[in-house]
């Protein structure tokens, strides 16, 4: 019986290695891979981002959070717009909508923002193509709490404009 | 017992029609737009349910005036949906694909407000609008160009003279003339001669 424990685990680990490689993974991670995979490219990674990401939580009082940022660089070769665009739905997966869609100079520029619901808060995903540059954010936003953040910030920049003036 | 349940059924339908007929549904990707997307050297799509409109309006300021306006006007709205291709030479499409496209658009609860055309410059706009038991609830904006096509359909009670009001949503900001253009007042800069 125990042996039969351990073949059923070793075979359950030699296909987990499978169905990650063969795209079962999804949301941030799985756009990032998919298109380093498809476009042989290596996204650059952003030192500590998750303490960025709980500073910004922090200082925005929650307005701002799960923020996934992926960054490539040297980015060359054709994009297909359209291809791009089912490639991140595809790997987004249900609930995301996509709401805008720009693509400049015949591929050299494209932008894909996709958008869901999360409860309170609006879940953003950008793809961004700036010539050889490409940028994957992902952030939650919670509108009410930004706002007040704002709000806040433009109080106290209003402030020092009055300070400066007198 | 059974007809009991189909004339609750029945009854729940018709209670059910005069809600389901206030609020429409943006319409799925005309079939020619992936066409029109890959020939296009610049292309934007923005597509904007009811849903994600309430979430859009949540970033406006209630209580600046402008924005205040904008955000009631977006909380009503049912739907924005824009497709604007541009090409970089004539004919890439041809007169009867904007013809197919406007008419995939333009069912019949849409009535002609403006149409405008410019043999000189081959531009044609037309304004059409949804009215339901006498109010607006919609407006269909349909501009050819020989080297640009543009699809502007908002649903939800909006008038023209709304239209500039939406301009600070991202791919909006040429509704503003568009609202212009509908007075006749002023016109873009790139279509001198179009009037």
């Amino acid at each position: 019986m125990k042996g039969l424990w351990l073949i059923s685990l070793f075979v359950l680990a030699l296909l987990l290695p499978i169905v990650v490689l063969a795209g079962g993974q999804g949301g941030f991670d799985g756009v990032v891979n998919s298109i380093e995979s498809k476009y042989h490219a290596r996204a650059t990674k952003i030192p500590f981002l998750g303490v960025i990401s709980l500073i910004s939580r922090k200082a925005t009082g929650g307005g701002v959070s799960n923020l996934h940022v992926a960054t490539f660089e040297h980015f060359s070769g054709p994009v297909d717009g359209d291809e791009l665009n089912r490639m991140v739905e595809e790997k987004l997966g249900q609930g995301w909508e996509r709401i805008i869609r720009e693509t400049r100079k015949k591929g050299n520029e494209q932008t894909v923002i996709f958008m869901r619901s999360e409860g309170e808060k609006m879940g953003l995903f950008v793809v961004d193509l700036d010539g050889q540059e490409l940028d994957v954010v992902e952030v939650s936003v919670s509108p009410d709490h930004l706002n007040e953040s704002l709000k806040h910030y433009s109080h106290s920049r209003e402030d020092d404009s009055k300070d400066e003036s007198d | 017992m059974k007809h009991r349940i189909i004339a609750l059924l029945l009854g729940a339908a018709v209670l059910a029609a005069p809600v389901l007929a206030q609020t429409s549904q943006l319409p799925a990707p005309s079939p020619l737009e992936k066409e029109l997307a890959a020939r296009a050297s610049n292309v934007t799509e923005v597509t904007l349910g009811k849903n994600m409109l309430g979430f859009a309006s949540k970033f406006m300021d209630g209580k600046d005036k402008d924005q205040a306006t904008a955000k009631q006007l977006i909380d009503g709205l049912d739907g924005i949906y824009v497709r604007s291709y541009e090409f970089d030479k004539e004919g890439e499409y041809s007169p009867e694909q904007a013809e197919q496209l406007r008419k995939y658009f333009e069912t019949g609860e849409w009535t002609p407000m403006v149409h405008e055309h410019s043999r000189k410059s081959g531009e044609n706009s037309d304004v059409m609008v949804k009215m339901v038991n006498g109010e607006n609830r919609g407006i269909l904006v349909f501009e050819t160009e020989p080297k640009e096509l543009t699809i502007v359909l908002i649903l939800g009670p909006i008038h023209m003279s709304d239209l500039g009001k939406l301009k600070g949503i991202a791919g909006l900001g040429d509704l503003g003339d568009i609202e212009k253009n509908s007075d006749g007042k002023e016109k873009k800069d790139k279509k001198d001669g179009a009037q």
